[in-house]
C-alpha cells in the first residue's frame, strides 16, 4: 500500500482497510481520523500534508493499523456494553418462557411504546420542513432554510441512532457523517442533496409515524388483553351492579361462541392460562419487532460503505 | 534482535491496552478544562513513551466507551480545522471510579515491584 500523501488518501485507505466491518463503526473511525488529522494539520500550518502524514502514521497509526485497532476495540466495547447473553435453553418451554429473562425484551417493548411519540415528532418535522423548504425555495431565505433543515435531519438521525442502539442493541454510528473538506461550501450543500443517505433518512423519519402507530397499538392491545385475561379469576369474586350492563343478574358472563353463560372456575382458569401464554407471546413479538426495527434503522440511517 | 524488539512491542501493547482507560480518566481528572481527543493524545505524547506504546487512534473508541459508561461527559464545539470537536470532562462517578482504579493500580504495581525485587520468599 502506498503511503498516503493527503488526508483524503488516508481516509480512503482507512475505508478500504475497514471493508467488511460494521458500517456504523466505519463511520465512527473515519470521523475520529479526520478530527485527529485536521487538528494535527492545524497545529503546524507550514508543514505539508504529506510531511504531516509521515508523522501521523507513526503516532496515530497507519490506516491498516487503525483498522485493526478499531476492530479489536469494537469487540471489547461490545462485550462491555451488551448484557451477558442468556444461556441457550434446550427445551421448548425454556425457549418460550425464557424470553422474560432477556432484558432486551423489555427495552424493545419500551421502544414500541416510545416510538409513537418519536414517530409523530419525526413525521411532523420532516413534513413541515420539506413543505417550507419547497415553499421558501423561491425566496432568498429559502436556501439557508433548506440547508438548516437538512442539517437538523442529520442530527435527528444521530439521536435516533443512539435510541436504537440503547434499546434495540443494533450497532449505530456514534459520530456524524462529515464530508471531506476539499469541497467548496456549494459543493458540500450539493452533496447533501445528492447523497442517497439523506433521502433514506428522510424516508425513515416519514415512515416512523405509521410504524410507531403499529408498534404502539400492538404493544398496548396485546398487553391489555394479556393482563385482562390473567385477571379473569378475580372477576368471579365480584357480585355487584357497579357497572350497568357489565353484569347480568349480578354476575359477569362469558361467551365462547355457544351462548352466554355464567363462568365457573374452569372458565376463569382457562382464560387465565390463555392470558399467560398471550403475555409471553407478546414478549416474543416485542423482541422480534425490536430486531426487525433495528435492521430497518440500520439500513436507512447508516450510509453504505461505498457511498 | 528482531525477536527481542517484537516481544517488547507485544508487551508494551498489552500494557498500554490494559491501562489506557485509567490513563485517560487520570488526564481528564487533572485537567481544569475539558479536552478533545487530539489534545489528550498530545498530552500523553509529552508525558512519555511507555503510556503511548500503542497508537493514538486507540484513544477515541475508549473515550466513547467511558462516556457511554457515564464516567465522562462531553459536549460538541465547532472547529475551524475540520469536523466539530467533542470535548470530554470527567464526571463525579468518573472521579470515584478513578480513585478505585488508582488504588487497584498502586496495589498491582507494588506487588509486581515486590516480585521483581525478589521479595517472594
Amino acid at each position: 500500500m502506498n503511503a498516503p500523501r493527503s488526508i483524503t488518501d488516508y481516509l480512503e485507505q482507512l475505508r478500504t482497510a475497514l471493508r467488511g466491518a460494521d458500517p456504523a463503526l466505519i463511520q465512527d473511525a473515519l470521523y475520529d481520523a479526520e478530527e485527529h488529522l485536521r487538528s494535527e494539520l492545524a497545529e503546524q500550518p507550514e508543514r505539508s500534508e504529506a510531511a504531516m502524514l509521515e508523522h501521523v502514521v507513526s503516532s496515530y497509526g497507519a490506516p491498516d493499523e487503525v483498522a485493526e485497532i478499531y476492530r479489536d476495540q469494537e469487540i471489547k466495547i461490545q462485550r462491555a456494553i451488551r448484557p451477558p447473553a442468556q444461556p441457550p435453553r434446550r427445551s421448548l418451554a425454556g425457549r418460550f418462557f425464557g424470553v422474560a429473562a432477556d432484558p432486551r425484551t423489555y427495552a424493545s417493548l419500551f421502544y414500541m411504546l416510545l416510538s409513537l411519540a418519536t414517530g409523530i415528532f419525526y413525521f411532523t418535522w420532516v413534513v413541515t420542513g420539506l413543505s417550507l423548504s419547497v415553499g421558501l425555495s423561491v425566496l432568498i431565505i429559502g436556501l439557508p432554510f433548506i440547508v438548516l433543515f437538512f442539517g437538523s435531519v442529520r442530527v435527528l438521525s444521530l439521536v435516533e441512532g443512539r435510541l436504537v442502539e440503547a434499546m434495540l442493541g443494533m450497532r449505530m454510528p456514534r459520530r456524524p457523517v462529515y464530508p471531506t473538506t476539499g469541497m467548496t461550501l456549494m459543493q458540500r450543500i450539493g452533496r447533501m442533496f445528492t447523497d442517497v443517505h439523506t433521502w433514506t433518512t428522510l424516508c425513515y423519519m416519514w415512515l416512523m409515524l405509521p410504524l410507531g402507530i403499529v408498534y404502539f397499538t400492538l404493544a398496548v392491545t396485546l398487553l391489555s388483553m394479556s393482563v385482562t385475561f390473567i385477571a379473569a379469576p378475580l372477576l368471579l369474586l365480584f357480585h355487584s351492579d357497579w357497572l350497568p350492563g357489565f353484569y347480568v343478574d349480578h354476575q359477569v358472563t362469558v361467551d365462547w361462541g355457544f351462548g352466554a353463560h355464567a363462568p365457573n372456575w374452569a372458565d376463569a382458569i382457562g382464560m387465565c392460562a390463555f392470558g399467560i401464554v398471550l403475555l409471553f407471546t407478546t414478549l416474543h413479538v416485542a423482541r422480534g419487532v425490536g430486531r426487525m426495527h433495528g435492521l430497518i434503522a440500520k439500513h436507512m440511517l447508516v450510509p453504505r460503505t461505498d457511498g | 534482535m528482531d525477536d527481542n524488539t517484537s516481544h517488547l512491542k507485544k508487551f508494551q501493547k498489552e500494557l498500554s491496552s490494559g491501562t489506557v482507560s485509567l490513563v485517560l480518566l487520570a488526564v481528564l481528572g487533572q485537567s481544569r478544562q475539558p479536552m478533545y481527543g487530539y489534545q489528550i493524545a498530545k498530552r500523553l505524547e509529552e508525558v512519555g513513551e511507555g503510556v503511548l506504546a500503542g497508537k493514538q487512534s486507540a484513544l477515541y473508541p475508549v473515550l466513547r466507551n467511558l462516556e457511554g459508561a457515564g464516567l465522562l461527559g462531553s459536549e460538541i464545539e465547532p472547529s475551524v480545522s475540520g469536523p466539530p470537536r467533542r470535548y470530554y470532562r470527567i464526571t463525579k462517578p468518573g472521579r470515584e471510579v478513578l480513585r478505585e482504579w488508582v488504588a487497584a493500580w498502586n496495589a498491582t504495581r507494588d506487588s509486581v515491584d515486590n516480585v521483581l525485587q525478589g521479595g517472594v520468599s
